[in-house]
């Protein structure tokens, strides 16, 4: 594992039973995190981003499971990871998780200055006064007004916005040095988006975190993100950075999603969808997983799946079309017009 | 909350008004013949001295006020026919006790077995044969599904039978408390036992728990600290009401072990005419349901915090 790398997923295969027959969430990933960069996963729902995260913490359903490959983390292969003991030196103190609906993420009945404390007293080793007053702290770091009063509140008492902050002020007690976002805006009005945005990307800053986002608003990513990775069916089909991903896209999937944006409409036409539905994971994927809803899918697609052919040093795709034998098939024209277009963001 | 309460019980001595008059009104109208063990012996003029000296020749306001008189220095009347001339607070007070002693005993003993059972059947949901869930959910449709008298003769009987324990009760033999007082509390063990598996099951799958977690809880304190505590709330209403509920005694296991307390007295009253008996144990009975339910929401405010009785009063 290179130096820079903080986490690394190698050939991860994650399988699910349910009653009786076996899903393949994830098929074969393999995915380098940078320490202190912000990664973006994103894809539709059912691609696997969640379970592909949350197996990084140990905290798949109990019907799911690590089928093969590795997660490096620190040298260790959280893969192998068998006992619950092992996965509390990783959940929190060095994972942390922001999850999506802060109206349920928070426990209704425990004040949120218990529910800070409880990963104060876990992961700073204090105890007592001490540790009220660092998770006093944490209340204040995360920009709540009134920190000592706010302390003995219950949940309910906050707004949506305000319980994100106090999730995030759980996840930042833990002094985690990942944090993993999942969806951490979808839940959350426009005007308050991106103010928790703003935050996560502050903490970072100032703690030196890696950050993983979960979402499927590419507005979002564009936002926060220094690389995008696509997922599509368990699988990552393209990475590379923020902007290579947007404006030089290579695999058919990103440049469907592309299109779909609001933004490369024409006005009075319908907008862009994708035709078709997702493969049923039930059934081993052939060739190239999105070949069946691609019109200018090769026949190769749909017999042997491609591997990843690099563009640059920093951005690959998983298509045959960066074969050098493969016909030249040209994206979208208006996929290009990104740029033109203002991009993808909102700000 | 101290107001709420003070409302909530203004209301309850509304309502105890309104019971007490329309159920005096209407033993008012049995007829008389109930006041008399032999009454077809007796001269015309007899009877119109003893319905005099009990009052009852007085129009019916004026019993009315006198009842309520009486109640208010706790004073429960005097029995006709049961104990005839026995002050009803003499009869009770000597009934009241054996029938707590067992009803707390075995409120007691359902709790502990049943939340037991719920903790351990809502954690094997988790295990691979979820054994404890399969076997717990047999005791609780069999104890559901079959009629209580059922199971009660079957437990007398087996024990009586096989354990060599006294069948019938006998108040200088301690071993003789050990079958009434499983038989009360089995049904209330499978209740609790049903609830608690399910609200923990619904609580440990909430997003919360998965936070939880998230932080790097060990599972041991989720369950504690969270999950239990959660799933609890809605238990927690009707404890007072259960505990209340001793003070009426169960007339079918009293009577089964043949235990002298209150179960088998309201039947007796209403069997036998003694209607101020009646009218003492059914003002009894609807304190304890209406105190019950009180008690109840005091405890549900004080266990969750979303639930305030002070301002949202008004839509209850």
């Amino acid at each position: 594992m290179q130096d820079n790398v903080i986490l690394s997923f190698e050939d991860l295969d994650i399988r699910f039973t349910l009653r009786g027959q076996v899903l393949n969430a994830i098929r074969g990933i393999s995915l380098d995190v940078y320490r202190g960069e912000s990664l973006a996963i994103v894809g539709e729902s059912g691609s696997g981003k969640s379970v592909l995260t949350k197996s990084a913490m140990g905290l798949l359903d109990a019907n799911g499971s690590i089928a093969g490959g590795h997660i490096w983390y620190d040298d260790k292969d959280l893969a192998a990871f068998k006992t619950e003991k092992e996965w509390l030196t990783i959940r929190g103190r060095e994972i942390a998780m922001v999850m999506q609906d802060p109206m349920t993420s928070l426990n209704p009945l425990k004040t949120v200055g218990a529910q800070i404390l409880e990963a104060v007293q876990l992961h700073q080793g204090l105890r007592g006064p001490e540790a009220k007053a660092a998770a006093v702290q944490a209340l204040a770091d995360v920009g709540i007004p009134d920190p000592q009063a706010r302390y003995k509140q219950y949940p309910h008492e906050f707004s949506g916005g305000m319980r994100q902050r106090v999730v995030i002020a759980i996840a930042m007690a833990c002094r985690p040095k990942i944090l993993i976002c999942d969806e951490p805006t979808t839940a959350l009005d426009v005007t308050i988006q991106a103010q928790i945005l703003d935050l996560i990307r502050t903490l970072q800053k100032k703690l030196d975190l890696t950050t993983i986002y979960i979402t499927h608003d590419l507005g979002v990513v564009a936002n926060v993100a220094d690389r995008i990775a696509v997922m599509y069916a368990g699988d990552i089909v393209e990475v590379g950075s923020c902007d290579e991903v947007f404006y030089d896209p290579r695999h058919p999937y990103t440049w469907a999603l592309l299109s779909s944006l609001p933004q490369l409409g024409v006005k009075g036409e319908d907008l862009y969808s994708i035709q078709g539905t997702p493969p049923n994971l039930f059934y081993e994927v052939k060739g190239d997983a999105f070949a069946p809803r691609n019109p200018k899918a090769l026949k190769i697609d749909f017999v042997k799946r491609p591997p990843y052919f690099d563009v640059s040093p920093t951005h690959k795709a998983r298509t045959w079309l960066l074969d050098p034998r493969a016909p030249k098939v040209e994206p979208p024209e208006h996929v290009y017009k990104l740029r033109e277009r203002g991009g993808v963001g909102y700000v | 909350m101290a107001k709420y309460i003070l409302k909530r019980v203004l209301r309850a001595s509304v309502t105890l008004f309104i019971i007490i008059t329309i159920l005096f009104s209407l033993l008012r109208l049995m007829p008389i013949e109930g006041y008399f063990d032999n009454f077809d012996k007796v001269s015309s003029t007899e009877i119109q001295v003893k319905l005099n000296s009990l009052g009852l020749n007085d129009p019916l306001p004026k019993q009315l006020g006198r009842f309520y008189n009486q109640l208010l220095h706790g004073d429960l009347g005097t029995s006709n026919i049961y104990r005839r001339g026995v002050s009803i607070n003499t009869i009770i007070a000597e009934k009241i006790p054996i029938s707590v002693k067992f009803g707390l005993i075995s409120f007691a003993l359902s709790l502990v077995m049943g939340l037991a059972l719920g903790i351990w059947m809502a954690y094997s949901t988790r295990t691979r044969f979820k054994i404890g869930d399969r076997l717990g959910t047999v005791l609780i449709v069999v104890v559901q599904a079959v009629p209580a008298a059922v199971y009660h003769i079957v437990i007398q009987f087996v024990g009586s039978q096989y354990a060599g324990i006294p069948m019938l009760f006998d108040e200088a033999r301690p071993i003789s408390y050990l079958l009434p007082i499983l038989s009360l509390s089995i049904g209330n063990t499978a209740y609790y036992a049903m609830w608690l598996r399910r609200y923990m099951v619904d609580e440990a799958n909430k997003d919360y728990v998965l936070l939880a977690r998230a932080k790097g809880v060990p599972s041991g304190a989720i369950s504690r600290r969270h999950v239990f505590r959660n799933a609890m709330v809605p238990l927690v209403q009707y404890i007072p009401g259960s505990i209340l509920s001793t003070l009426m005694g169960s007339l079918y296991v009293e009577s089964l072990y043949s235990i002298p307390g209150m179960g088998g007295l309201l039947v007796t009253a209403i069997k036998r005419q003694d209607n101020t008996l009646v009218q003492a144990l059914v003002l009894i009975y609807a304190v304890v349901s209406i105190l019950g339910l009180l008690f109840g929401d005091i405890m549900m405010a004080i266990v969750d915090p979303r639930i305030s009785l002070a301002k949202k009063e008004g839509s209850r």
